[in-house]
């Protein structure tokens, strides 16, 4: 899951200027995936790993991080 | 529970972290009417400045033209002032009919229906025409009203990288099962004037049977050769399957907007629109003068020429002053400056010599992106322009930036 996500996360929003993520770094809060991008990670969650996750769990505070969204999705 | 004291505290906390983290918006009063020139006190109380007007979507300078300020005059005393009810109650006037049909002309679609804002026509469509088994594929950048649309409709939602076509393409091939798919973009999108690649994106919603949904607002009345908008300067005409627009910028800039587009589509907007059904819609002395606006774009492209030929001047000018634009052939044309506190300094700056440009950085805008937005006018005259170029130029050298590329800028004042 971890590396399924770093990989989605690294083609759809972070451009080649971009450092490498790891599953600590901040990805909302720092601006690198915007609040309306984040349908897009919902919408792949879904269909990769079956979790429907509800609107108010992802907040840039709960699903700022890869390590934080493995958790979330592990409730599901 | 009553509004206590720790309801109080809390909402002067959440307002205090707005102010604390550059955040809290403040209004700039004008003291007249909007035009290419006008008077403001910023900081409100303060002594009153005279500025050139460069951060308006008044693009075709049609807010205060004379003969819109008299249609609306003659709208008031033959249609009155209000409807109190909605349209299907008992708030429909021929004059709103006359102008859904003089819309539909003029875009060159099929039919037409007003909404009090153009944000409300986003809030009402998505929600009105899909369901739950259809999906929505949006660029990244669309205006906030068609994010909030896309909330509120029950559609699953995916989106693109902007303007990148390899990336839609990959979208519509993941979601090709979805029994209706609806691509949805911007015509100009507002922040960085760039205009959507309509034509491509046309070409895929042919092949993936898709339909299309353009917000033409920043370019309704003058994008194109005779101002239809983006598809007509795409040369997609008539292959937009859903159009909106906004009555509130350049085409007399009071209110309102509209959804314009296949019969059926806007008919459900009829049957199932939400904010047509349970809100009034444009108001008559609003209908009347917007009538008047297209009656002035139908005789003469005269301010789309107009406004074309201020952009491309106004274009030249600053890069000829050394400064890094975002390319683009709209007449929003921002001035990169990539470091959100030059960007606000340089906004002060400008305005102290007499011009008013705002300054635009995260979270609106991406990080590292800070620039100022430079909106141009038909109402704009030359000498206008050569005073805000001098004023740019002046403030330019004082920050050290002319000529600058942008990794010189970034060099010296970061992101």
């Amino acid at each position: 899951m971890e590396q399924k996500l770093i990989d989605f996360i690294t083609e759809e929003f972070l451009s080649d200027d971009d450092d490498p993520i790891t599953t600590q770094t901040k990805l909302i809060s720092s601006g690198l995936i915007d609040s309306f991008s984040l349908v897009s990670l919902q919408t792949f969650i879904a269909k990769e790993f079956g979790k429907k996750i509800p609107a108010p769990k992802i907040t840039a505070q709960s699903f700022d991080t890869v390590a934080q969204m493995m958790e979330i999705i592990d409730q599901f | 529970m009553s509004y206590n004291q720790n309801l109080k505290d809390k909402y002067c906390d959440i307002l205090n972290n707005l102010k604390s983290s550059g955040l809290f918006k403040q209004e700039r009063l004008i003291t007249g009417p909007q035009d290419a020139v006008i008077n403001v006190e910023f900081p409100i109380g303060t002594p009153e400045m005279q500025v050139i007007n460069m951060c308006a979507n008044n693009y075709l300078g049609l807010s205060s033209h004379p003969d819109i300020i008299q249609a609306a005059h003659r709208g008031l005393d033959e249609w009155g002032y209000g409807m109190s009810s909605v349209r299907f109650i008992c708030g429909t006037q021929s004059l709103h009919k006359e102008l859904e049909k003089v819309v539909t002309e003029f875009l060159g679609t099929e039919d037409t229906i007003l909404f009090s804002s153009c944000f409300d026509a986003n809030g009402a469509i998505f929600e009105a025409i899909l369901d739950e088994h259809d999906i929505m594929i949006s660029d990244r950048l669309v205006h906030a009203s068609i994010v909030d649309g896309m909330r509120l409709a029950k559609a699953q939602h995916d989106t693109y990288k902007h303007s990148d076509m390899a990336h839609l393409r990959k979208k519509l091939e993941q979601h090709k099962d979805y029994p209706r798919k609806l691509i949805i973009t911007d015509g100009v999108f507002s922040m960085d004037g760039d205009v959507a690649k309509l034509d491509e994106i046309v070409a895929l919603a042919e092949e993936f049977d898709a339909m299309v949904f353009v917000d033409d607002s920043h370019a309704s009345g003058f994008m194109g050769k005779t101002g239809r908008g983006t598809h007509e300067l795409c040369n997609v005409m008539g292959k937009i399957d859903i159009i909106s627009t906004t009555f509130g910028k350049a085409l007399g800039g009071a209110s309102g907007g509209c959804i314009s587009g296949r019969a059926e589509l806007v008919e459900m907007l009829r049957q199932k629109g939400r904010p047509y059904l349970f809100s009034n819609t444009l108001a008559s002395v609003i209908t009347a003068a917007t009538l008047e606006v297209f009656r002035i774009l139908n005789k003469s492209t005269e301010r789309r020429d107009k406004l074309e030929q201020n952009t491309i001047y106004w274009r030249k000018g600053l890069s000829e002053l050394g400064f890094v634009l975002k390319e683009g052939d709209s007449p929003i044309v921002p001035v990169m400056l990539f470091n959100a506190k030059l960007a606000q300094e340089i906004s002060y700056d400008l305005y102290q010599e007499g011009v008013y440009a705002i300054g635009f950085f995260f979270p609106v805008v991406a990080q590292g992106q800070a620039r100022i937005r430079t909106q141009l006018s038909a109402a704009h005259s030359t000498a206008q322009l050569d005073k805000a170029l001098l004023a740019f130029k002046k403030v330019g050298k004082k920050h050290g930036i002319l000529g600058l590329s942008k990794e010189q800028l970034i060099e010296k004042y970061g992101l």
